[in-house]
């Protein structure tokens, strides 16, 4: 009996320590390598970046044969492998015709992704800035002051570190409703609503049309970004507003911008107008119901646009204009990033890996095919739906960098915003939600000391 | 050069030689990492940053001082539940396809097919089957009139969700328990079923009497299975409902990957991770200690 005991409490740890590994290995190769190079690679870098800032583009525009090497880029995009950035690749490289580029596709999280590779030093040459505190740029990733577009740039302080450059912004969005213009004909809507009861009015519409007026596309949490990122700032009129947090024990109330924004959504699936069930929703499906007009809108990034208009529709039934959430009839949108770009500062290949990101970001073209807003002030979007947005007067409000403490707090405190939305809309008492969080809040803040 | 060795040093330098590369692989990729795991559970590590700073207990006391944490656990009850239901059903598939069946290897190979397949494919699959609007299921209850029935929101309705979750896995492990009985019932010597015969014992007697008690060892082992997916529920809940809906079908170890990846907090996921490893352990002596109450042979 004891015997037997004993050794079934041996195979209970032999399998647990098995199925740890899960999680284990992740952790087990990164320690070491990360550490190694930095200093070194840094400042004859940055050094000759800060000297250089003006001229370093004639050469690099002029003498591209010179740059040479091989570089990988790993990227999120991995619907374009093969496809569109192969066409880039070839343009590319009449220009510099002695670098060779590969893709790396990522797999499911790029963020998670980015994580376990810089843990384990080994970064590809061209990616995005992983979710890490702008102070930790530095150690993974070359300045890129150097290329010249400083002056041009929009978010230069996004990812910046002590006056260096560190990413750049593959391109920019901004939110608004984007929405089936045959839907909105058939339903007798003529005109774009300017106000939130207009919007109302004109949900009531396609709801008794058997359409589905907003998909919220609630359950896969993602789609819900930007009525916690984006629509608070705008509603409180200051592009700060998310990180004055930091000052509250109490950042979540009925009557700020986050009661305000939420309570917006909250509003339309109590009057019917989101999903049946919004708790079963289909990303995927989504797309080829608003391209079909089955569901009428979306309230999302611009850069949907292309893929609905890829999920089965024409450029001209879809059109974008700016969330009227409020009465007053003046409209704020929010311009906000995506990912940046950065060039890793072990790369063996810098050089080429900086003209490549360049050479994106100029005169690539990915902007328009990913339906962006370009990362260069003043350069025109060629989309029909944006100049639709921008006819309307909108203001584009330009967002602050996340500050590296309310961050840290957020996480302490466990606090996923989007899952938070889903709380607040499911709930019975929305109240309750933000009480639970202004708790964990304060608690958090508290603990760390803030 | 081995010949000049004696028998005893040969047979040694073979069992040496063969064992050693199994055990190098199972210490890198099984041992280091669970022991660096216990490390980590003494740091506040973020996940990538070289620094790793040492805090002793504090993820452990955070942990048993947030009894949040805890409460996914009965998140983890419906998966027990169905897990129960699960082996009864097997139990009875394995007596039935044991028998003289025509077909038999047909049905055996039918019911074993889902566990083939990959966990996350399985769980897409699903999707389409419990989706409200368009899902095949409530299709099909709305077809044969059940109208009412099918409107449910299988994922989205607070206490249903983690029963239509676990019943995805009762239905994709269910075919593996019954292979592991039917295994069993093949090594059951015929002759006590013949000698309980000839005493004019029936089907359920023999069933009740000999068939389950011989069974005994390999239902504590399918148990134990049973316990510890219980508790160990990632892929299903992560791809089908994200935890949602609002937390409604979180399970600990989604909870545990939220810490680590989503809040960068690796020590206090790691801490979490052991008392996991200890939570089963200890589930499982209780398990021991009661089942085998009646007694070791």
């Amino acid at each position: 009996m004891r015997n037997k005991l004993f050794s079934l409490c041996f195979v209970i740890i032999m399998i647990f320590s098995l199925s740890l590994t899960g999680c284990g290995s992740n952790n087990n190769n990164n320690a070491a390598t990360a550490t190694d190079e930095p200093a070194a690679t840094t400042a004859p870098e940055t050094a000759a970046g800060e000297a250089t800032a003006a001229p370093a583009t004639e050469p690099a525009a002029a003498g591209g044969a010179d740059i040479s090497g091989k570089i990988i880029f790993l990227t999120n995009r991995t619907d374009m492998i093969g496809k569109e950035y192969d066409e880039y690749v070839k343009r590319f490289n009449e220009k510099y015709p002695n670098i060779k580029v590969e893709f790396e596709a990522s797999q499911t999280d790029y963020n998670q992704q980015a994580k376990v590779r810089m843990a384990s030093g080994e970064l590809p040459d061209v990616m995005f800035v992983p979710n890490i505190p702008n102070s930790d740029l530095p150690k993974y990733f070359a300045s890129l002051d150097d290329l010249g577009l400083n002056d041009q740039l929009t978010f230069k302080d996004f990812k910046s570190f002590d006056g260096q450059l560190y990413g750049i912004t593959t391109g920019n969005s901004t939110s608004g409703i984007v929405y089936n213009k045959k839907a909105f004909a058939d339903a007798g809507i003529t005109e774009v609503p300017k106000t939130w009861d207009e919007f109302l009015a004109a949900c009531e519409k396609l709801k008794a049309k058997g359409v589905v007026p907003l998909a919220s596309n609630f359950k896969d949490k993602w789609p819900l970004n930007d009525w916690v990122y984006a629509v608070p700032r705008v509603i409180a009129g200051n592009p700060d507003f998310p990180n004055e947090k930091l000052t509250q024990d109490a950042p979540f109330t009925m009557d700020n911008g986050y009661g305000k924004a939420l309570g917006l959504l909250r509003e339309l699936n109590e009057k019917g107008y989101l999903e049946k069930d919004i708790n079963s929703t289909n990303w995927e499906q989504s797309k080829k119901d608003i391209a079909s007009g089955k569901f009428a809108m979306y309230f999302l990034g611009n850069w949907v646009i292309n893929q609905v208009i890829g999920a089965g529709t024409t450029s001209d039934n879809v059109g974008f204009f700016p969330l009227p959430y409020d009465n007053s009839g003046t409209l704020t949108a929010p311009l906000s990033p995506d990912f940046f770009y950065a060039v890793a500062k072990n790369s063996k290949n810098v050089d080429a890996a900086k003209a490549f990101v360049k050479w994106m970001i100029e005169e690539s073209g990915y902007e328009d095919f990913a339906g962006f807003i370009s990362p260069l002030k003043g350069k025109e979007s060629k989309l029909t739906q944006l100049k639709e947005f921008q006819s309307t007067g909108v203001v584009l409000q330009e967002g602050t960098v996340d500050d590296a403490k309310v961050t840290e707090i957020t996480n302490k405190a466990q606090l996923d915003l989007p899952a938070m939305v889903q709380e607040f809309v499911l709930a019975k008492d929305p109240q309750t939600v933000f009480d639970k969080w202004n708790k964990a809040w304060a608690k958090a803040k508290k603990d760390l000391g803030y | 050069m081995f010949g000049t060795l004696s028998y005893n040093k040969q047979k040694t330098i073979i069992i040496v030689s063969f064992l050693l590369i199994p055990l190098i692989l199972l210490a890198t990729f099984t041992y280091y990492p669970a022991l660096k795991l216990v490390y980590y559970s003494f740091t506040n590590w973020d996940g990538y940053s070289p620094e790793k700073p040492w805090v002793g207990l504090d993820n452990y006391r955070e942990v048993f001082n947030t009894p949040d944490i805890f409460k996914v656990f009965t998140h983890n009850f419906a998966y027990f539940v169905m897990g129960l239901v699960q082996n009864i059903v097997a139990i009875y598939f394995a007596v039935v396809l044991n028998s003289k069946l025509r077909g038999r290897n047909a049905f055996r190979i039918m019911l074993f097919l889902p566990y083939i397949m990959n966990g996350v494919a399985v769980a897409f699959m699903f999707g389409y089957v419990f989706d409200t609007t368009n899902g095949s299921l409530n299709l099909f209850l709305n077809s044969i009139g059940l109208t009412g029935l099918g409107q449910t929101s299988w994922l989205g309705t607070e206490g249903l969700v983690n029963y239509a979750l676990a019943s995805t896995g009762f239905w994709r492990f269910m075919g593996y328990n019954m292979v592991i009985y039917i295994a069993s019932l093949q090594a059951i010597p015929r002759d006590i079923y013949e000698a309980a015969k000839i005493d004019g014992a029936n089907s359920m007697q023999t069933l009740w009497r000999i068939t389950l008690p011989n069974m005994k060892a390999v239902i504590q082992l399918n148990l134990f299975l049973t316990v510890t997916g219980a508790l160990e529920v990632f892929d299903l809940p992560f791809v089908l409902t994200k935890g949602g809906p609002a937390g409604a079908s979180q399970t600990y170890v989604q909870r545990v990957v939220d810490t680590a990846f989503a809040f960068n907090n690796y020590g206090l996921a790691s801490a979490m991770s052991v008392i996991l490893l200890f939570f089963v352990v200890i589930v499982l002596l209780i398990q021991q200690l009661v089942l085998s109450r009646g007694g070791d042979k």
